[in-house]
């Protein structure tokens, strides 16, 4: 809870419902990132994350992504508004 | 060689090939064009559905459109996009025309997205027609698509259209019609770090395995990020020497830690950017997506989710076993009716019982099941086009995940309650191989509706008549179905384990938004599948049934005085004599192994069969008398034949054996081995026979 300027980077799954972020770095196998970064899911995408915890739905660039859980922990994410900033 | 259709205008019909994401509006578009003319088929190999239609032009003219599956990206990830990706690379000469020309539908509402596999297409450097679909939801989302600049900027036509209205088909028409279609200036700078190697790559394709320089080019842009290399049964392989640049490219760019095919994905959606930035204006109004949240907050609901899925499965079962009940009984008395009509009109003799036993019943038997293939073919459809299907897959996956399979493995397993063929047909859509033939290989446990008139009949002769509550027979028959899914959940969970291991596959999918579902469009893909079937029935099910027909009634005996005898020492009857050892210890004999035998034309024949064997003149609809002749069959010492527990030891056995010569064929189409398919008879019915010796054994010992 430092400072929310350089804010660290999350994992998507754990980017709270409602709030947006950036991605930032995808982890995972090669086929893996190349998927999501063809579906327009790639580094310094703003995602906003919609719901879900085991399976995880969310927002980019107007169309719904659905992920499961380990999907979403390979993709790194910056969020916008840190849970700090009320 | 395949030149440009302008320069060889009017020579021949030239062929278009309709290329987008899924659910961008492809096939709306696609049948708006050609109407009824329309071929559906598959691409030899793999079971992708291939639907080639044919437009007019404005001048009357012919013209040949493709319809391809949808794909996110020419790098292949499923046997679906690999079709997709080798028909317009040139790489299905043998089935499949390259096409001339191309339409790329995109959603107007995510453009971005959709314009990554545009980009790609653009590198193939024929001509191209864009069109922008769905420009009602781009307007609801307050999106402002200026096709007059995308037309300037990519050189190409470019047509706003909304085609589940009906609108901009003309335009698109008249742009198919044009004898002079422009091609793409797409002058797009390949990045540095990799541009050495795409150049080496174009230059051995060009020599080595003899691809026009532009063809090359985007093949070696796609070779790149092709990682997998997935490659489909009927597509031509790369040359070695091709083959072995590419792999000396990719050791050297890992030793420097150079992520080439991020590079690649990276460039192309920056071009994107800077093209959407010109083209879309976005207004600040938020988009509105408030109602489909709305439902998703239900449907995807950890309790109601379950809830809806099991409420929408149980009215799709009650529709499978009620509805379906009157127009089955008219086939039923159709073919009975055909059948009777037959014998009046011939002399009697072996051509007669040929038809009337071997053809009309044997295909009658089979198309008997068509409502219910409707039916399911139905809901599919309404809940495919609603955009439902995609959420019942995401919330299946926490359970597919378990048995280490994803939720995509869902819609196939549920297609095969109704038959094992649609549903295995269904896999092509899972990205991942292994997920596929797991998917594939346990999809017959599901009780399919063949399975259904043996499991009434045993469950009739096992209670004696009267007295039994509905609950009974209501409770043996849940039990049969779930026996069925446990066994395909078990399997998967062991294959995954042990012949198939690999990680369960990290799912992501897109959530298409709710529509309105268009009963046109329902009601053609229920007429294809229909066609599809009757297909089938009219040929590998004819065939099987002749065969059938001929071994119960070959070799003729002179002395059989009636059916039942002619039987017993027919082909069949000697077949079912010869594998008595093996089923006797699950209490089964040579007259149940006659039927067990005929089951694999199609397991509902096991009725027919039996009615055979005992003797019973067949009646329609009443299986009265040959409950009865079940009763009082016996061994030759004179125990009961069909005591309770030998009635349920059987329906066990039709869970679980593979006994269906279709499905094999399919399955073997599919894996384009017959290793698969005879694996299935080894393990399937290898597991129902020792698990019915146990039942047996142990139902004996307690005195059952
Ligand atoms: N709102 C809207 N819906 C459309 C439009 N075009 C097609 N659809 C709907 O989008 C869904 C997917 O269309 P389909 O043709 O099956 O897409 P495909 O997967 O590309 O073949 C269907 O429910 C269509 O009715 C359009 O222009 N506007
Ligand atoms: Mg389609």
């Amino acid at each position: 809870m430092s400072n929310p300027a350089t804010s660290s980077l999350l994992p998507l799954c754990q980017l709270s419902a409602g709030s947006m972020g950036m991605v930032i770095e995808l982890k995972g196998e090669g086929t893996f990132r190349q998927r999501v970064r063809e579906l327009g899911f790639g580094e310094s995408t703003a995602v906003k994350k919609v719901s879900g915890k085991s399976t995880i739905i969310c927002q980019v660039n107007g169309t719904r992504i659905a992920l499961s859980h380990d999907a979403a922990r390979q993709i790194m994410v910056r969020p916008s508004h840190p849970p700090v900033s009320a | 060689m395949s030149l440009p259709a302008h320069v060889k205008s009017g020579t021949k019909q030239p062929v278009y090939a309709f290329v987008g994401n899924p659910n961008c509006g492809k096939s709306t578009l696609f049948n708006a064009l050609t109407g009824l003319k329309q071929k559906i088929g598959n691409y030899p190999g793999v079971t992708v559905e291939r639907k080639v239609g044919t437009a007019y032009s404005q001048h009357g003219q012919p013209m040949t459109v493709i319809d391809l599956p949808g794909a996110y990206s020419l790098a292949a990830r499923s046997p679906d996009e690999a079709v997709t990706r080798d028909v317009l690379l040139g790489r299905r000469t043998n089935d499949t025309e390259m096409p001339d020309r191309i339409v790329c539908i995109v959603d107007g509402s995510n453009l971005e997205r959709n314009l990554y596999l545009v980009h790609q297409i653009l590198d193939l450097g024929r001509p191209v027609i864009l069109v922008v679909n769905m420009m009602d939801l781009a307007d609801k989302a307050g999106l402002k698509v200026r096709t007059g600049q995308l037309e300037q900027e990519l050189g190409i036509p470019v047509i706003a259209a909304e085609a589940s209205r009906g609108k901009g088909l003309i335009e698109l028409k008249l742009a198919m019609s044009r004898p002079d279609l422009p091609l793409p200036h797409h002058r797009w700078d390949v990045p540095a770090a990799i541009s050495s190697a795409v150049a080496e790559i174009q230059a051995s394709l060009q020599d080595n395995d003899q691809k026009p320089p532009l063809i090359a080019r985007a093949e070696a842009l796609l070779l790149l990020t092709d990682q997998d290399q997935l490659r489909v049964a009927g597509s031509q392989p790369l040359s070695d020497r091709t083959a072995a640049i590419l792999d000396g490219w990719k050791k050297r760019w890992s030793d420097e830690g150079t992520d080439w095919s991020g590079t690649l994905v990276g460039a192309r959606y920056d071009a994107i950017g800077t093209l959407v930035q010109d083209c879309v204006q976005t207004s600040d109004q938020t988009v509105d997506q408030s109602t489909s949240d709305k439902i998703d907050a239900v449907v995807t609901h950890g309790f109601w989710g379950w809830a809806v899925l099991g409420g929408i499965m149980t009215a799709l079962f009650l529709s499978i076993f009620t509805l379906a009940e009157h127009p089955m009984n008219w086939i039923d008395a159709g073919t009975v009716a055909l059948a009777d009509g037959v014998k009046a009109a011939m002399p009697a003799g072996d051509f007669r019982d040929l038809v009337t036993d071997g053809v009309i019943a044997g295909v009658g038997g089979v198309l008997i099941f068509l409502p219910q293939i409707l039916i399911l073919f139905f809901f599919i459809g309404m809940l495919e086009s609603t955009g439902y299907m995609a959420r019942a897959a995401f919330i299946m996956d926490r359970l597919m995940s378990r048995v280490g399979l994803n939720g995509k493995s869902f819609i196939p397993l549920l297609s095969s309650y109704a038959c094992a063929i649609p549903g295995i047909m269904a896999t092509r859509t899972i990205e991942d191989p292994k997920d596929r033939l797991v998917t594939i290989l346990v999809a017959p446990f599901m009780s399919c509706s063949a399975r259904l008139p043996v499991y009434l009949l045993m469950i009739a002769a096992l209670l004696p008549t009267g007295e039994v509550p509905l609950a009974t027979k209501v409770g043996l028959m849940i039990l049969m179905y779930a026996m069925g899914t446990i066994g395909a959940f078990g399997f998967a969970w062991l294959f995954k384990r042990t012949l198939l291991k690999g990680e369960p596959p990290l799912m992501i999918m897109e959530l298409p938004p709710y529509r309105r579902p268009r009963v046109k469009d329902v009601a053609m893909q229920m007429a294809e599948r229909a066609g599809l079937f009757l297909k089938r029935a009219g040929t590998i099910i004819l065939a099987i049934s002749i065969v059938l027909w001929a071994l119960t009634t070959y070799p003729k005996s002179d002395d059989a005085i009636n059916p039942a005898e002619q039987v017993a020492q027919s082909y069949a009857g000697q077949a079912g004599k010869l594998i008595e050892p093996v089923i006797a210890p699950l209490g089964f004999n040579w007259e149940i192994g006659i039927g067990l035998i005929s089951s694999f034309a199609a397991r509902e024949v096991f009725v027919s069969a039996t009615s055979v064997v005992f003797n019973v003149e067949e009646d329609e609809e009443d299986t009265a008398p040959l409950l009865e002749a079940l009763r009082r069959a016996t061994w030759p010492d004179g125990r009961a034949l069909f005591t309770p527990l030998v009635c349920f030891t059987l329906m066990v056995f039709y869970v679980f054996a593979m006994q269906c010569v279709s499905t094999l064929a399919v399955v073997k189409r599919e894996t384009n081995s017959w290793r698969w398919p005879l694996f299935q008879v080894g393990y399937q019915t290898g597991f129902a026979w020792l698990l019915c010796l146990i039942i047996y054994q142990t139902g004996t010992a307690l005195g059952f």
